[in-house]
């Protein structure tokens, strides 16, 4: 029962948020700054991974070393890479900046080059027997045959752009996370829920921008402007190029002692323990949510309110999540297994209830036609039906949160993530260098054996939210 | 011109073969009709021509060119020379109607004036694709949305574009297979008429044995990957006539 009262007095603290004008404007420069991170990031890594791209599309020369180059960066998680940039760059949004490119440059490019593999081949072929070279094949048949996807697609990413614009400043890459951080060490939780209030605020405009782009890609031009702007503001300063050597210097030879490497096994087991943990808390909620926020089956008074509380949970990152529980002095892997699972609730929920829409309405009449209740129609026709995409959505989650929890590891849930945080706070930075790979090998890992998987089971790659 | 000797294709080194053991020669200026049901090859000895598809036993030359060793930049040149148009699916929807037609000088152009082309076209590059518009009657097309277009437009701007090459070689992969019985017969009429005027070759497929016989030379027929008939046409029909 006392445990109940101080979870609830705990509770207490974070209410009522403080709301103060002040506060309200000096918080705004903050949420500006993820904003500027999130535009310039978005808008540097378009234009330096539409040309990858395209190589790696049009088959030109060094696409397959291209190829790999782009996945093998794409396995280190967005913080990982904060770290690194705040190491190298100092303090600040030019590092989150820099971060944020090099994260969806990878992104963005495989993203891309997908997309240019699965162009209509008729158009392709013609134009390659006219005698083209392959820059031209590109330039006059899979840039205009794909614009429309590369449009929607760069939605989507500048959207999770600006999530993890949120992340990388909590390790002091600027914008809202650092405010974040701010706070929750002066303990001013009443400050913390107003900027998680702002945050979801911030992230249903975006949701609300990209749905408009989508009707008017004429506004994407806004984005374009805006982001050069910002990315212009937060370029990286020239004098930290000779600390940015140094510094990396420091880092070679990546080095451990005999006593680390010992431990290494166990850090590997807290961060798996802290994926797998975290995926299937959310399986456990987001089944139940799933059925309530499906419109075939629950009725509007029920889906209407599941779906927000779904869209709240999913608009919180899980470092945001982790840092509450942190501030409110939790610590090790029980708190990543709740950030996981609760930031994963919800977009399994939601994955999971479009999964039930999707299923073919004709066996589920069947089962009414019998007399069958709601619960019969759900448990005999929606659920079997849906059953293929839902894996195909865990497992990806599961991939997810593999680089999740090495990220929420940093912010104090433990494994290997703690351990690379740990050094770079001492300023071990070859140690440093050591977690840094052991993170990228366990992930590369991670997606060759999910890939595997998802082939031998012939289940298709479906765009991840 | 073209000169195909025992030629054997297959899709893998193991399958059986898509053609087998062809032959056949056509003149400088010829007009050829392949006919044969689905699946007897037309289409896979037109993608070999071209460069497309390797070739197993056998020898294709165009021109006095060697097919089978070309790589790079020598397959580039033949494929300029060898224009190619098929039933349907091959131009660019979002680019506008002069880009898909001068898509056909990619062969000769630098990737530099390819790029600014999209952007800035001139004067004479316009005039060009107009030029090559008005041999099939589109004219009046040349800014248009290339999606507006009808099936039987859409047909003709990639004859105009096979035009902007100078082909010496045009192959017709069966150019009027979606299109109903009077455009075919304009479509076939015009295409045998452009290579009168311009002195190219012309290879078409097709599935209906009548219209090859009214407008063609020759009339090759292929089933299950080999020739089994050819007839040599006297020709008594005039080109222009539209077909019923």
């Amino acid at each position: 029962m006392s445990g109940l009262e101080s979870a609830l007095s705990l509770l207490r603290q974070f209410f009522p948020p403080d709301l103060s004008p002040s506060y309200l404007k000096a918080a705004l420069v903050p949420l500006y700054e993820t904003l500027e991170m999130a535009a310039g990031a978005i808008l540097l890594a378009i234009i330096i991974s539409l040309p990858l791209a395209l190589v790696i599309g049009a088959r030109l020369p060094g696409w397959r070393l291209l190829r790999s180059l782009l996945t093998s960066v794409r396995s280190i998680p967005d913080l990982t890479l904060a770290i690194l940039c705040v190491v190298l760059i100092g303090l600040g949004p030019a590092a989150g900046t820099v971060a944020l490119t090099v994260f969806y440059t990878a992104a963005l490019g495989k993203v891309f080059a997908d997309i240019f593999a699965s162009a209509d081949p008729g158009p392709i072929d013609a134009l390659h027997a006219t005698g083209a070279r392959r820059v031209m094949v590109a330039l006059y048949g899979l840039l205009p045959l794909r614009s429309q996807d590369l449009l929607t697609y760069g939605g989507y990413e500048f959207e999770s752009a600006v999530r993890a614009s949120v992340i990388v400043g909590a390790v002091g890459a600027g914008g809202i996370g650092t405010e974040l951080v701010g706070s929750l060490n002066m303990t001013d939780y009443h400050r913390v829920t107003t900027l998680v209030i702002m945050l979801v605020a911030l992230i249903a405009a975006i949701d609300l921008f990209v749905w408009c782009v989508r009707i008017q890609p004429k506004l994407l031009l806004l984005l374009a402007v805006f982001g050069a702007f910002a990315a212009w503001v937060n370029r990286p300063h020239l004098i930290a190029l000779n600390h940015a050597v140094t510094t990396f210097k420091s880092m070679l030879p990546p080095h451990l002692s005999p006593e680390a490497v010992r431990e290494v096994p166990a850090l590997i087991g807290q961060t798996l323990f802290i994926a797998f943990g975290g995926t299937l808390l959310a399986m456990t909620f987001a089944l139940p949510l799933g059925v309530a926020a499906a419109r075939n089956i629950a009725p509007a008074f029920i889906s209407f309110p599941v779906r927000r509380l779904l869209e709240t949970l999913r608009a919180i990152p899980e470092v945001v999540w982790g840092l509450i529980f942190v501030g409110v002095g939790g610590l090790g892997p029980p708190i990543g297994i709740l950030a996981l699972g609760l930031h994963s609730t919800g977009t399994l929920g939601k994955l999971y209830a479009e999964s039930l829409e999707n299923v073919r309405p004709e066996p589920a009449m069947a089962i009414a036609a019998t007399g069958g209740s709601t619960i019969a129609i759900t448990s005999f026709a929606l659920l079997p039906g849906a059953f293929a995409p839902m894996t195909v959505h865990t497992l990806f989650r599961l991939e997810w949160n593999m680089r999740a929890a090495t990220i929420v590891g940093m912010i104090g849930a433990g494994g290997i993530g703690e351990a690379l945080f740990n050094a770079q706070q001492l300023f071990f930075y070859d140690q440093m260098l050591v977690y840094v790979l052991i993170t990228w090998t366990m992930i590369m890992a991670t997606d060759a054996i999910n890939t595997r998987l998802r082939k031998r089971w012939r289940v298709i790659e479906e765009q991840h939210l | 011109m073209l000169a195909i000797r025992d030629l054997v294709v297959a899709r893998n080194h193991k399958a059986p073969p898509v053609l087998n053991a062809i032959s056949l020669t056509v003149k400088r200026g010829e007009k050829v009709a392949i006919v044969g049901p689905s699946g007897a090859g037309k289409t896979t000895l037109f993608r070999t021509i071209s460069g497309f598809l390797p070739i197993r036993s056998g020898s294709i030359t165009v021109d006095a060119v060697e097919v089978g060793s070309l790589r790079g930049k020598d397959l580039r040149n033949l494929r300029r020379r060898v224009a190619m148009i098929s039933q349907r699916h091959d131009l660019v929807d979002q680019l506008s109607v002069h880009q898909n037609v001068m898509a056909g000088a990619l062969g000769r152009w630098t990737t530099a004036r390819a790029l600014r082309f999209l952007a800035w076209p001139t004067h004479a590059e316009l005039d060009e694709a107009r030029n090559a518009l008005s041999r099939v009657d589109l004219e009046r097309k040349l800014r248009s949305r290339t999606s507006d277009l009808s099936g039987g437009e859409h047909q003709r701007v990639a004859i105009a574009r096979a035009l902007v090459q100078q082909p010496l070689l045009l192959l017709a992969d069966e150019p009027i297979a979606s299109l109903d019985p009077i455009l075919s017969g304009q479509i076939l009429s015009l295409l045998c008429n452009l290579a009168g005027e311009n002195g190219f070759t012309l290879l078409c497929s097709l599935h209906q044995p009548e219209a090859a016989c009214k407008y063609f030379d020759r009339v090759i027929t292929i089933e299950g990957g080999r020739i089994t008939l050819q007839k040599h046409q006297s020709r008594n029909v005039g080109y222009a006539e539209v077909g019923d």
